[in-house]
């Protein structure tokens, strides 16, 4: 049911919002407005407080404080909460979670449309309509558990839009997902929304999908630090990036930090958020504090993460790590470089297959990680990265295929090469009701390392992972960042030469994300460990020296970062992003026209071209004919996530074969 | 209370049912299957202990006492031993349960009018199946005994044999059991069965059902939408009460047909008074489904309010009459107790509505309870 026009109340009016567990604070005096058919983006870590107020907007919980109007209606009681529920269309999180896994997708939207009243013909017309519009028309009688993760999430949204809801509040629709899968959603959303003229609340976990709302609000620690449109949020802090590279990056970036608050190390790059400098200047700052012997130095383009982390230290949210990078190194860690002489790969993978009765989880995997390497493995949930892991580790026999982990055979010498890494797991495999020093203490003892190195390495690893001050501290009391980091130090406990952490970072906010990484850093550049991390999140991907990108269970791609981004732009031309004035009505016109790579993003259109004169020549008569004023074409640097669909897509089109 | 919403989520959920293995299990397989197995394992007859020998006397009179104990359905003779030393091993890896010795001159002592000491050892690690066995083996040792006393006076005192044997047992106690003759230990377990099994699975079912929507996060799509609470656990509820009402047939068919039960009562009053009680315990499974969040909490205190309970005062094991006081006060506020007494009512001693209908009526008043309180304990916009 849609609001009879644009009403003069927004869809969604918070104020001094409060929502508390018991004692704990989960979202404090938030106010917020989402107004009439526009996408609101709530964009925040785990545990920011989205969730809740998602929950409160959508009638399903209740409040501690302030007040809430929905379509007007002030939500203070299970009444009135009720009394707006048919206008109302909630999708919880986590990926086809709340849908019904036996039942098939027909069963599945008929059990939403009967439950919701819709007439039996306009549910047929609509259920038609909505499954061809997110092509699941063919899939109508298979159970929904047999759907891949970005169908299930289609399906999911069709069940919230079945009784064509005014408002739907979705809850983190993408995390996890594909980044095909997850622009399928994007596109299918905005195209949806705006047919029907719905408004949305959407949260997300990455920052890289803020440029798909219209407005949003930053989250973080139960508090909106800023909202608007994204351009606007982008221009919160005044300030420049600025990227460099350099033969002794190490140095450089102590040097950089002392001057500097936000300093981080990406892949082979430093980058620098210089606050309140226009471009010029800060390239100029930058330069003073690096001196000679930088190959490049340069000013970027900033990210929202940048800004988000910038406005969280103006607000004095940031706690930070008291130390640069310091050249401590343990005197004790086995002399690894005498031992295994001879340079090339510490980690090798050759043809790994692995079954799960008929499902192939990996297929045919391989790659290289060289010694001191910073190895990702990029690719969605079920991707087969974790698996991919497990195998090289010894902890699951392959179905073919072999590997090689500090020069030993995993299929010969499984013992040997679990003396050598450290693993550590997607659930972090630590005690809560232990303490951290206990936690270490614990690992030490499973390890076999006796009482003086037991000391010893507890004290480097409490120094390494930036734990001090936390030693006494029960585990079930840390944070999220502070687990991850003490789950890093049990995998450090025995001096390990080699690390495989399988998607450590899910869940822990942007700051917490480049401690961890910053510590990844300095253990691969200062001890010489050989790091192998899996990620969903494609913003990370570019931390890495190397990366390889999985896709149903292959390898799609394998280069640097840097490499792949180059490669898809002498590829396919550039990016570029095309603002209308009526965007999903833009792209449908401009798919058709036969542009690559079209996506929508907010108000703006991206696609990839090669010529840009003749492709702004072409964008511009092809909406010309449709009616569309065209505001402005510009050239944007390819993400990773373009770097992912369009390797996505070649191999699809390819018929499933890899590269 | 929209019936369309109602059927909405009741088809729903009964394909679910229908579809997950687990669910189907444990709809449809596991309370038969409680049933045949606590069946067959929890006899309290104790027949055919296994017995062994040692003769001494080796006579036709010490042959003659032991076959008294050969020919009884309460033992099963396992043969004769040679030494005294094979006795232990024996009784210590449970082969025989009992062992019989009898001394040297048996038959000798006998004749010479001088008694004689027969020893019995019993496995006494169980005491009820020990005290039983102990029972035996008195009453057959008695019996010995009167006929060789009255075989003396007829020899002695030219009595006959009649007389002799009414002298000495001036007053038989006639014994008639009534409703259970035979006082046949599985007539009465069965159908307490159906009791213990219906208090257990209909709440297991209901909790794991509406928590495991709460654990998937599919409880929202109820919370945010128009459906209300009556209709949703009114829809929810159903199946699992028809699913229990279809068990209940299965387990009445199994108590008469496979344990051979007698069901002496009326059909209908029995029938009615199970689908109250089915109705009854789902209410309590819905309790606690509304006070928990994870299946495994669910299951751990379905398990407690469930088994608990029944064990120790639904009349299951000990008669409410033996418990203590307090025993006796907490079986009256418990709903198994009154199904027990529906149960052995209609059973074994055929009776109907009008003795039994204030405990039926406790169960209506009960299953009312339950659900009002479990409709006002839930809501479509909790706190967390």
């Amino acid at each position: 049911m849609v609001a009879e026009g644009l009403g003069p109340q927004p869809a969604v009016r918070l104020r001094a919002f409060t929502k508390n567990y018991g004692r704990l604070r989960a979202v404090c005096g938030v106010d917020l407005d989402v107004d009439r058919e526009e996408i609101f983006g709530l964009i925040g870590p785990d545990g920011a407080g989205k969730s809740s107020l998602m929950k409160a907007v959508a009638g399903v919980m209740s409040f501690e404080g302030g007040s809430l109007e929905v379509f007007g209606t002030r939500i203070d009681s299970e009444k009135s909460a009720e009394s707006v529920k048919e206008r109302l269309g909630f999708m919880p999180q986590g990926l086809g979670q709340n849908l019904y896994p036996d039942l098939s997708v027909d069963e599945n939207i008929d059990f939403f449309s009967r439950s919701r009243l819709v007439p039996a013909k306009e549910a047929a017309e609509r259920k038609k309509g909505l499954l061809e519009m997110t092509r699941l028309t063919p899939f109508r009688a298979r159970p929904m558990k047999n759907l891949s993760g970005g169908m299930k999430q289609k399906l999911g949204l069709v069940c919230t839009l079945i009784h064509e809801p005014g408002l739907v509040i979705l809850d983190e629709p993408t995390t996890g997902l594909d980044p095909v899968s997850r622009r399928d959603f994007w596109t299918t959303l905005s195209v949806l929304l705006r047919e029907k003229k719905i408004t949305a609340l959407v949260s997300t976990a990455y920052m890289d999908e803020a440029s798909r709302f219209h407005r949003l609000s930053l989250f973080y620690g139960g508090r909106a630090v800023a909202q608007g449109s994204p351009d606007e949020i982008m221009a919160a802090v005044p300030g420049a990036l600025v990227v460099c590279k350099t033969e002794r990056q190490s140095e450089t970036l102590a040097g950089l930090k002392k001057s500097f608050s936000d300093v981080q190390v990406r892949g082979s790059w430093l980058r620098v958020f210089v606050k309140g400098a226009d471009e010029q200047e800060a390239v100029g700052r930058v330069g003073q504090v690096v001196g000679e012997g930088v190959a490049e130095l340069r000013s970027a383009p900033a990210e929202l993460e940048d800004i988000f982390i910038a406005l969280l230290r103006e607000k004095g949210l940031v706690v930070e790590s008291s130390r640069g990078v310091s050249d401590m190194t343990d005197s004790a860690m086995p002399a690894r470089i005498e031992e295994e002489g001879r340079g090339g790969a510490d980690i090798e993978a050759r043809n790994l297959v692995r079954d799960f009765g008929g499902f192939r989880a990996v297929d045919g995997v391989s790659f290289r990680v060289e010694r001191g390497e910073i190895f990702g493995l990029l690719g969605a949930n079920g991707a087969g990265k974790s698996t991919a892991i497990k195998m090289l580790v010894g902890l699951l026999p392959p179905t073919a295929g072999t590997g090689y982990v500090a020069g030993r055979s995993m299929l010969q010498a499984p013992r040997a090469i679990r003396e050598r890494i450290g693993y550590m797991s997607q659930v972090f495999s630590l005690y809560t009701d232990l303490t951290v020093v206990e936690n270490i203490r614990l690992y030490a003892g499973i390890y076999g390392l006796d009482r003086g190195r037991s000391r010893q390495r507890t004290d480097w690893i409490l120094e390494m992972t930036e734990l001090a001050g936390h030693e006494d501290q029960r585990t079930e009391s840390l944070p999220m960042g502070v687990r991850q980091r003490l789950a890093l130090g049990c995998a450090l406990v025995h001096g390990p030469r080699i690390l495989f952490l399988d998607e450590p970072t899910s869940g822990v906010d942007p700051i917490g994300r480049r401690r961890f990484w910053d510590i990844l850093f300095r253990l691969s550049r200062n001890e010489l460990v050989t790091i192998l991390i899996t990620t969903h999140y494609m913003g990370e991907a570019e931390h890495c020296d190397h990366l390889a990108l999985m896709h149903g269970g292959k390898i799609v791609a394998d280069a640097s970062p840097g490499e792949m981004k180059r490669r898809l732009a002498n590829e396919t031309g550039g990016l570029l992003e095309v603002k209308t004035d009526r965007a999903a009505e833009a792209m449908e016109a401009l798919r058709e026209a036969g542009f690559q790579g079209v996506s929508i993003h907010g108000r703006q259109i991206h696609l990839l071209a090669p010529d840009r004169e003749a492709a702004e020549h072409r964008i511009r008569k092809v909406l010309a004919e449709k009616n569309i004023a065209l505001i402005a074409v510009s050239q944007q640097p390819v993400t990773m996530e373009d770097v992912f669909v369009h390797h996505v897509m070649a191999m699809e089109a390819n018929g499933g074969k890899s590269r | 209370m929209n019936f369309k919403r109602i059927l909405a989520v009741t088809s729903r959920e009964a394909r679910g049912m229908v579809r997950d293995k687990l669910f189907f299990a444990m709809a449809f397989i596991v309370p038969a299957l409680l049933m045949l197995t606590f069946g067959y394992g929890l006899s309290l007859d104790v027949m055919h202990s296994p017995l062994a020998a040692l003769d001494y006397d080796r006579t036709s009179m010490s042959r003659d006492y032991l076959h008294r104990f050969m020919d009884s359905p309460a033992f099963s003779f396992r043969g004769y031993l040679k030494s005294e030393r094979q006795i232990y091993p024996l009784l210590a890896s449970g082969t025989v349960r009992a062992v019989l010795i009898i001394p040297e001159h048996f038959q000798q002592n006998l004749l010479a009018g001088r008694p004689a000491a027969v020893q019995t050892l019993i496995d006494g690690t169980f005491p009820f199946r020990a005290q039983t066995v102990k029972g035996y083996v008195a009453a057959i040792n008695n019996s010995f005994n009167l006929r060789e006393l009255s075989l003396y006076l007829c020899r002695t005192r030219a009595m006959s044999r009649r007389r002799a044997l009414a002298g000495l047992e001036p007053i038989k106690a006639q014994v008639r059991c009534l409703y259970n003759r035979n006082l046949r230990s599985d007539w009465s377990i069965a159908p307490r069965l159906m009791m213990m099994v219906m208090m257990i699975c209909p709440p297991f079912l209901t909790a794991m059902g509406v928590v495991r929507e709460k654990e998937t996060g599919a409880i929202y799509n109820i919370y945010s939408s128009t459906i209300t609470r009556g209709e949703y656990l009114l829809g929810k509820l159903t199946p699992y009460v028809v699913v229990s009402i279809f068990n209940a047939v299965v387990l009445w068919l199994i108590a008469t047909e496979v344990f051979g039960a007698p069901f002496r009562g009326g059909r209908l009053f029995f029938f009615a008074s199970s689908v109250l009680y089915v109705i009854c315990t789902t209410g309590m499974g819905l309790i606690v489904s509304v006070l928990v969040g994870t299946q495994v909490a669910a299951s751990l205190v379905t398990f407690i309010v469930t088994v608990v309970p029944t064990v120790f005062y639904s009349g299951m094991f000990v008669p409410i009459s033996s418990l203590s006081p307090s025993g006796r006060v907490v079986a009256r506020l418990l709903p198994a107790m009154y199904f027990t007494n529906i149960v052995s009512g209609c059973f074994l001693k055929g009776v109907g509505f009008k003795v039994l209908w204030s405990d039926a009526a406790v169960l209506a008043i009960y299953a009312a309870a339950l659900f009002m309180l479990g409709y006002s304990r839930f809501h479509k916009r909790p706190a967390s």
